[in-house]
């Protein structure tokens, strides 16, 4: 219903890096799950609770970005009273560099304009589908300066990764940044939510220490001396923090549970419309077990894929255990087995192409192989 | 009030009563084609891409769904600050008011507001074809040619001329005449249901048609022979390419199976002239582990667990695990539980179709469900919003509406619920 709050994507995260996938494009716009971008998730977690501005905090690589977000009309947020609003790095006319800390400047400046009671402010390596009205309830009812998202996943998805220890209040005692031996198994998700206020404190604080380290984690050092209280988040969770953990990720979508989590929960996760043509099968094709996009023309055989908008597979060719992106297209008779294809790959006839399963081949946007 | 000097209006208050309970409750125009447009999509989209951006759909029958998914145009480009879509219905005045009487009355009624749009010309268009037209090059033509109305025609084979309205042309496409569905044509030029009109020649006709009571303010019947009859200079614009009315259950049926057999042929994945339509914000189609799929057109939401052959699925549409779905068009969020078997259906909004049920066009028996007067080929037709009791047997034919009363052991329906 009404949440008196506003909305802070990260889109960028320098602890992460997707190699190839990452290169031409913030980590927030990589492509995830067939027709969605990485943000569309927690864009569609803020625009569903109720959460009507949004500033999208990006360093550089965010053309991909402001193409596919636009006006924000996909996710209702193109409005007269704020909105989305994507805040490139400050660079004011007597400077051409930001090393004073100009882009903390501008995302002030953004805060501050700003009416909400409450800010949320989250990373962009997530894959989730909730709403944080009972995550904002529990920072008003616990007394707690921020509350912060964790869930019981431990070590398993690899750097980066801070697990919280917690007193009985579930008051957050200790935050270590990857640890090899731990006792708690509580593993943040890298949403937070403070009062607007306190966030222009802190930032105006660490501006004038000419700390510039922005983010969730700087933030979450304040545990010693501020009240951080832990909130467990019990549904489904994707961290995407490496190559190896966004393929696994992908391959996740294949089971009926995780989609049933992340689609099928009644709130909806918008992204841009693309108006391609139906998927269309053709007589010879064999599919089995795959995730398949609008505007896809499949004649060959494909098995545990995901395959995004406009993708062509062509006859006697076979995509197993692969994520194939935008408007691929696969010519007659080739092989590709565990391998990510970016955006506008071209795959020449009789190709073979074959990965392993904790090493995916990663193609670059627009290559011809 | 938008100026434009080129004004769409799009015909769509008809029932449709040819189409039985797929129209039950909304117009024509809004009823699922294509596994992820509504029938309206084509004329919405060719205006769009023609560059038309003042565009009026005329709604009169049950108007709630239409009107809800025209919404502000914003699918098709058409939210414009000059211009954009207009619902129009029909209205009460101070004076006289009625419905819409017929195609032409409908312009006539809406008169000022093409006059406050400032309208030099307008394109009628109707919202029940399957088409992809580029209306620049024929609104060209009839401003080269100097004409006082242009319309759209194709070829139709010889022996179909029966079902159409056929033109007669002279020298130069010029039109001598104008006969609705003849037994013996002179002519294989069938009418698109496609006009454009000079504005200020056809409101002077219209003036005139509506003030003789023996007119059915028809278009085809009415307009074009009372221009004929003035010497006006009516012209036939040629249009090849795809073409089809889907007035009937069957042509509806036919024309979704030919974006299977024919995809060439309409075209749908050129992005030089998309249809758009409403999007329904679903995950991407899902083919499971047991799934056999071919020959099949799917969009977002759909989920395959079963046999989907040469079938054309909506978004949200379930098959489930043992289903077989064939020669089959099911519309959004159907599901079709296991073991069920459906051969030629066309399946309405969230219908479920029990376990084991067998309905189609290869299932014989008698039931109280056949109605050949909307039913032809065998093609069954099931409303929406049914569940389909487990077991039920629905033979070829057969038209499943819930407002036929039948005795408990011939019922198929085990319950209707809102969608």
């Amino acid at each position: 219903m009404f949440l008196d709050a506003m909305g802070l994507i990260l889109a960028d995260n320098h602890k992460i890096s997707l190699g190839e996938l990452s290169k031409p494009r913030a980590l927030a716009a990589i492509p995830f799950g067939g027709r969605y971008r990485i943000i569309d998730y927690m864009l569609s977690c803020m625009v569903n609770s109720g959460i009507k501005s949004v500033g999208i905090l990006t360093l550089n690589k965010y053309k991909s970005l402001m193409d596919h977000l636009g006006t924000g009309a996909s996710w209702d947020l193109d409005r007269k009273n704020f909105g989305l609003h994507i805040l490139p790095p400050y660079v004011n006319s007597e400077s051409t560099s930001t090393e004073d800390g100009e882009e903390m400047a501008g995302l002030l400046d953004f805060i501050r304009s700003n009416r909400s009671e409450y800010i949320i402010l989250a990373n962009s390596n997530i894959v989730i589908n909730t709403t944080f009205n009972d995550f904002i309830e529990v920072l008003k009812s616990s007394g707690a300066d921020m509350t912060v998202m964790y869930n019981r996943d431990g070590t398993k998805h690899g750097s980066p990764n801070f697990i919280f220890e917690t007193d009985k209040k579930r008051m957050i005692t200790d935050v270590l940044f990857n640890p090899e031996k731990t006792k708690s198994n509580r593993c943040c998700i890298g949403v937070i939510a403070l009062k607007r206020t306190l966030l222009i404190d802190l930032i105006s604080e660490m501006m004038s220490h000419g700390d510039r380290n922005f983010g969730i984690y700087s933030l979450l050092k304040k545990f010693d001396t501020m009240k951080i209280r832990a909130y467990e988040y019990k549904g489904l969770v994707l961290r995407i923090n490496n190559i190896q953990t966004y393929f696994n990720a992908s391959m996740q979508l294949l089971d009926d549970r995780v989609r049933a989590d992340l689609f099928w929960k009644g709130t909806p996760v918008f992204t841009k419309v693309k108006d391609e043509a139906p998927t269309l099968y053709y007589d010879a094709c064999d599919v089995k077990n795959a995730l398949v996009s609008d505007g896809c023309r499949i004649m060959g055989q494909v098995e545990n894929s995901i395959l995004f908008r406009g993708v062509t597979v062509s006859k006697n060719s076979t995509v197993r255990n692969s994520v194939i992106m935008q408007d691929v297209h696969i010519s007659d008779n080739c092989v590709l087995d565990h391998v990510i294809l970016d955006k506008n790959a071209v795959i020449r006839p009789g190709t073979q192409l074959v990965g392993h399963n904790d090493y995916p081949v990663v193609i670059d946007k627009g290559a011809i192989v | 009030m938008a100026k434009a000097e080129i004004v769409a209006m799009i015909l769509a208050g008809g029932q449709g009563s040819r189409l039985g309970v797929l129209t039950k409750n909304i117009a024509k125009p809004a009823v699922p084609f294509g596994s992820r447009y509504r029938i309206i999509d084509f004329p919405l989209s060719n205006c769009s891409n023609s560059g038309i951006e003042t565009v009026g759909v005329l709604s009169q029958y049950q108007p709630l769904a239409l009107n809800t998914y025209v919404g502000n145009g914003h699918p098709w480009d058409l939210d414009r600050n000059n211009g954009g879509a207009f619902i129009l219905p029909p209205y009460l005045r101070s004076g006289k008011s009625d419905w819409y009487k017929g195609t032409a009355n409908a312009i006539f009624q809406n008169r000022d507001f093409l006059d406050d749009c400032g309208a030099k010309l307008i394109i009628v268009l109707s919202g029940d074809h399957i088409y992809k037209m580029n209306y620049a090059k024929m609104i060209r033509e009839h401003v080269d040619r100097g004409a006082d109305a242009t319309l759209a025609v194709i070829e139709v084979p010889w022996e179909e001329t029966s079902r159409f309205g056929i033109l007669d042309t002279g020298p130069g496409d010029e039109i001598t005449a104008f006969i609705e569905k003849p037994k013996k044509a002179k002519s294989n030029l069938a009418s698109m249901g496609v006009y454009v009109f000079s504005w200020p020649v056809l409101r002077e006709i219209l003036v005139e048609d509506e003030e003789n009571p023996n007119s059915d303010n028809d278009f085809g019947k009415d307009i074009v022979p009372l221009m004929l009859s003035k010497s006006m200079h009516l012209i036939a614009y040629r249009f090849s390419g795809y073409w089809k009315d889907v007035g009937t259950i069957a042509s509806l049926w036919e024309c979704n199976m030919d974006l299977l057999d024919r995809p060439e042929e309409l075209n749908l994945i050129d992005r030089n002239w998309r249809i758009y339509s409403r999007n329904p914000i679903k995950p991407s189609n899902f083919i499971s582990e047991d799934a056999t799929v071919s020959m099949s057109a799917m969009t977002d939401g759909c989920q395959v667990y079963g046999t989907v052959q040469h079938s054309v699925l909506s978004d949200s549409v379930t098959v489930e695990k043992g289903a077989v779905v064939i020669d089959s068009v099911l519309l959004p969020g159907v599901t079709v539980q296991s073991g069920a078997y459906l051969d030629k259906c066309i399946v309405g909004f969230g219908t479920i179709i029990g376990p084991n049920v067998k309905a189609g066009a290869s299932v014989s028996g008698e039931s109280p469900y056949i109605n050949t007067r909307i039913c032809s080929e065998g093609i069954v037709v099931i409303e929406k919003g049914l569940k389909i009791k487990e077991n039920a047997i629905i033979p070829a034919n057969s038209q499943v509406d819930c407002d036929i009363k039948t005795n408990e052991s011939e019922n198929v329906i085990e319950e209707t619920f809102r969608v």
